[in-house]
């Protein structure tokens, strides 16, 4: 009962306060419904890309629960039939964001030389060429059928 | 320890002019030959989908929650080489074997995965001639199976050494070298995953194409 207590503690300024903050402060920064917990989100996101908590077990353990949850939504959206219109485009824009993840953070190509950064970039473009290329004869000309 | 040009951090040999290791700069060139690589086979088999004109069809083959839990289980060895690199660094051996150990062990549940999926096509009749699925699709994940069983390999060599003293905090470089393929094999499956996958699992037979039946 008294975490309840703690945790929706009402001052009377019309905000429930999670967590309970300073007494003595009539009009608390961040007391809101959700507490300080989306200051707290966007901390965490400027700490995750400004590199500040590079190297850390916390960091890479982040990564990958965001990794984890992008791909259970995949999961989901694949299951659900009224999402399979878009099936395709959501996808690509999943595989995207999980991609960017992984080269950003876990190789570290964001915190790393530009050079290797431009290297990588500029194969992928051409193998991006190439995969249209592929599709846009397909869709054009036919390749065939087995 | 460094010298006029180079700076060595880690078995990293930076050049001090160019703020830039060789060997990262050649693994990241391989790894964008890769990219090119996979690129080709990924467009080819997205161009041929659907043209299949009998069976098997990805409807009657994909098995959409086995495949999530070997996608995880590699998206998941993708962390546990980031943390064996960073206990390495750290010199904290027992958590960096640990790690490194785990990476192997995920690696061959998921090469397992892919055996048990292999064997189940076959099964059922879905062999690379059967058709055109069959083709480009055992084509692109058998490279990609082949990838992850050089990256197996090379982990295995590294985790040996770690044992025998010669991988240290010294020379994590070496790791990180192993981690920069490990990854990029993780990122070919997310892609991989989700384009022959979800996005053809519901594919059946097309127009002009003969419906499959499953051998009983």
């Amino acid at each position: 009962m008294s975490l309840l207590k703690d945790l929706f503690h009402h001052n009377g300024n019309g905000w429930w306060k999670i967590p309970k903050t300073s007494e003595t402060d009539s009009n608390p920064k961040n007391e809101h419904p959700f507490g300080d917990f989306i200051q707290r989100g966007k901390n965490f996101l400027i700490w995750i890309t400004s590199g500040k908590g590079h190297a850390g077990p916390v960091y890479y353990w982040s990564i990958a629960f965001i990794l984890g949850a992008i791909t259970l939504v995949e999961v989901w959206w694949f299951g659900v039939e009224e999402l399979r219109y878009i099936l395709v485009p959501s996808m690509l824009l999943f595989s995207i964001i999980k991609f960017a993840l992984v080269v950003a953070f876990f190789m570290h190509l964001r915190f790393e030389h530009k050079l290797y950064s431009y290297i990588f970039i500029v194969c992928m473009v051409i193998g991006v060429f190439i995969f249209s290329l592929f599709l846009l004869l397909s869709a054009f000309h036919g390749l065939g059928t087995s | 320890m460094s010298s006029d040009n180079i700076t060595v951090h880690h078995g990293e040999q930076i050049n001090n002019s160019t703020g830039i290791s060789n060997k990262k700069l050649l693994m990241w060139a391989f790894l964008g030959s890769d990219v090119m690589f996979f690129g080709t086979f990924i467009g080819t088999f997205m161009a041929y989908r659907n043209k299949s004109l009998n069976g098997p069809y990805p409807s009657d083959t994909l098995d959409i929650p086995i495949t999530t839990v070997s996608t995880f289980v590699l998206l998941m060895s993708s962390l546990g080489i980031v943390l064996a690199l960073h206990y390495l660094k750290q010199s904290k051996m027992g958590l960096a074997k640990f790690w490194l150990f785990a990476v192997i062990v995920m690696g061959l549940i998921f090469m397992g995965f892919q055996v048990y999926e292999f064997t189940h096509f076959a099964h059922i009749g879905m062999t690379p001639q059967v058709n055109l699925f069959g083709s480009t699709f055992f084509t692109l994940t058998s490279l990609h199976g082949a990838h992850v069983s050089l990256g197996i390999l090379w982990l295995i060599f590294l985790l040996y050494n770690e044992f025998n003293g010669n991988l240290t905090s010294d020379n994590a470089f070496d790791l990180e070298i192993a981690g920069l393929y490990w990854h990029f094999v993780d990122i070919v499956w997310i892609v991989i995953f989700a384009l022959l996958y979800l996005i053809t699992a519901g594919d059946g037979v097309p127009e002009g194409g003969i419906p499959w039946d499953l051998p009983h």
